[in-house]
């Protein structure tokens, strides 16, 4: 069976899409705090939904990725 | 979104309801847990009945078991017989039913049980403590009568009797002994509603401005009738003595057969007997040859000006059964076992959110809704009142209490209040819409 490496510069990189996921995830929930009047503590009380919401984020990120690397490697055989 | 209810939720009681007593031994560790309950709980004052239940479990000596006889095993018999073998200290000595092959397949069922034909030689027998009743509605006066006479604790089957006259009597003889009466009324010993009543008295919902029953099914009520069966006296026929409920002679019908459990829960909640009732009933479906209507509709007014409202049909079993106690804090559900808020906390703001995205996606555009919309039912879910329901309905643990109650030899407290106050309603029920008048309580009845 083939080995599959990921390198230490990938791994970074989804680490960084996966913060950034999350830090999407609580502007969502800031903005819904702000909206329908709630409280602030819910920043924490409903930190598991926040983390569903970013996995939903990192999900859907991940297929527009997965979209655009298809689209590319396509239009590379294309040309070559 | 479920509502957390930050009443004073006692995890004892709540905890009581996770517990399917299966075993003798399982049972007899729940009535420990229970015994605990029952010495701790607030609500005593107003659930005098339970004191039985403080009681340390017993063993199975000898000298601790009550011997008790079962008088009627059919349907519900049967169910109260199952109960009994398995509630410590308690030996089942006598069976007796009138119908042989009820009897003989209940002697199957337990070893050592004498048999009997008439409930007045059973009565006779040595050594028996107290006897059980659950014989159609028209005999439970004499029943009662006579095994007080005998000097026998009894246990007997709502509703309390066939008519009011009966009540009085059985509540006078009982007066005038020292012996044990308990009612078939399991709601009275089922955990939810206790926790019920316990959310009621904490001002949960308010005040009690009304309460709403209804026992809905949708079946003919009868039970199959062989072609050729043991001789049926004293009833003319199988048919009359296998479904005696649905002839006026034997019984009241809807009333004394369904509505008694949910007068009995409403008179309780409301601490209170009803001042008057009226309604109306018919036979507007099952135009079988029965006797009594198979559907009923009633208020029953209290003096503080509370009325309750029970309708019962046998057509349409959409709504199935309810007992909801309505106040303007909130609504319990009794049957369901859940409490509702009238102004529940908001659900957090991303849950909303995501509500309001999910509704933009796939829900259909109103062109104009009704202007009624706001006051169509809420779909709120609610909050259960204990945290899991069992098969127990309470039968279980009321068992245990008319066992322990004569083992102290004490009478229960306050137990045939609430058997005459339920079986005086259903009657004053059964009146109102016979004579298609208002009836009163009636005057000058002794509890
Ligand atoms: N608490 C409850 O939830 C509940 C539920 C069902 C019934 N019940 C009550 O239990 C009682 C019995 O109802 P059921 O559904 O078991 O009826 P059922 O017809 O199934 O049983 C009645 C039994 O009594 C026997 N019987 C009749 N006359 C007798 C006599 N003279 N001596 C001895 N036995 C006699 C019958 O043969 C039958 O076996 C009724 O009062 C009913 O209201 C209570």
């Amino acid at each position: 069976m083939k080995d599959i490496v990921i390198s230490g510069r990938r791994i970074a990189r989804e680490l960084w899409i996966c913060a950034g996921c999350v830090l999407a995830a609580l502007g969502v929930n800031v903005y819904a705090i702000i909206r329908f009047h709630t409280e602030w503590k819910e920043l924490i009380t409903t930190l598991h939904i926040t983390l569903a919401v970013a996995a939903v984020f990192y999900a859907v990120l991940a297929l527009l990725r997965g979209c655009v690397f298809g689209v590319m490697r396509a239009f590379r055989r294309k040309a070559a | 979104m479920g509502l957390a209810f930050n009443g004073n939720m006692d995890p004892e009681l709540s905890s009581l309801s996770s517990l399917g007593p299966e075993t003798r031994a399982q049972r007899r560790e729940f009535l420990k847990r229970l015994a605990m309950v029952a010495g701790s709980s607030a609500l005593l004052a107003e659930l005098p009945w339970w004191s039985p239940l403080r009681a340390a479990p017993v063993s199975d000596s000898p000298s601790d078991r009550v011997r008790l006889g079962v008088i009627g095993i059919g349907s519900r018999g049967s169910f109260l017989l199952a109960n009994l073998l398995r509630t410590p200290g308690v030996e089942v000595a006598a069976l007796c039913d009138d119908y042989p092959p009820h009897l003989e397949a209940a002697l199957a069922k337990v070893k050592g049980a004498k048999g009997f034909s008439d409930h007045r030689q059973m009565l006779d027998m040595p050594g028996l403590d107290g006897v059980l009743i659950a014989v159609p509605l028209f005999l439970h006066a004499r029943m009662c009568l006579d095994a007080f006479a005998a000097g026998k604790h009894v246990f007997c089957e709502k509703s309390l009797a066939y008519s009011i006259e009966e009540c009085q009597a059985i509540a006078d003889a009982h007066r005038g002994s020292s012996k044990v009466f308990q009612i078939g009324h399991q709601r009275m010993f089922s955990p939810v509603f206790l926790r019920a009543l316990e959310l009621i008295r904490d001002g949960q919902i308010g005040q009690i401005t009304q309460i709403r029953a209804y026992w809905h099914r949708n079946g003919n009520w009868r039970n199959p009738v062989p072609a050729t069966g043991p001789d049926p006296s004293p009833f003319p026929s199988l048919e009359r003595r296998l479904n005696w409920r649905l002839y006026l002679d034997y019984s009241r019908g809807l009333m004394t057969e369904l509505a008694s459990h949910h007068m009995q829960v409403a008179n309780w909640f409301l601490g209170a007997r009803p001042v008057s009732c009226a309604g109306y009933g018919s036979i507007n479906y099952w135009k079988d040859g029965r006797e009594v209507y198979d559907n009923v509709n009633l208020v029953y007014r209290y003096n503080n000006g509370t009325q309750v409202i029970y309708d019962s049909l046998i057509s349409n079993r959409f709504y199935g059964m309810e007992v909801q106690v309505m106040g303007p804090k909130g609504t319990i559900e009794g049957e369901t076992g859940k409490i509702f808020a009238e102004n529940p906390p908001p659900a957090p703001g991303i849950v909303q959110l995501i509500n309001e995205i999910e509704h933009g996606f796939f829900d259909t555009v109103p062109i104009g809704g009704p202007s009624w919309v706001p006051e169509l039912k809420k779909d709120t879910k609610g909050s259960y009142l204990v945290r899991e329901h069992t098969a127990d309905d309470g039968t279980a643990i009321s068992m245990a209490a008319f066992a322990n109650a004569i083992r102290a030899g004490k009478p229960i407290p306050g137990m045939m209040e609430q058997a005459c106050r339920a079986g005086v309603s259903v009657l004053m029920g059964h009146n109102a819409m016979e004579q298609q008048q208002e009836i009163s309580w009636p005057e000058g009845f002794r509890e």
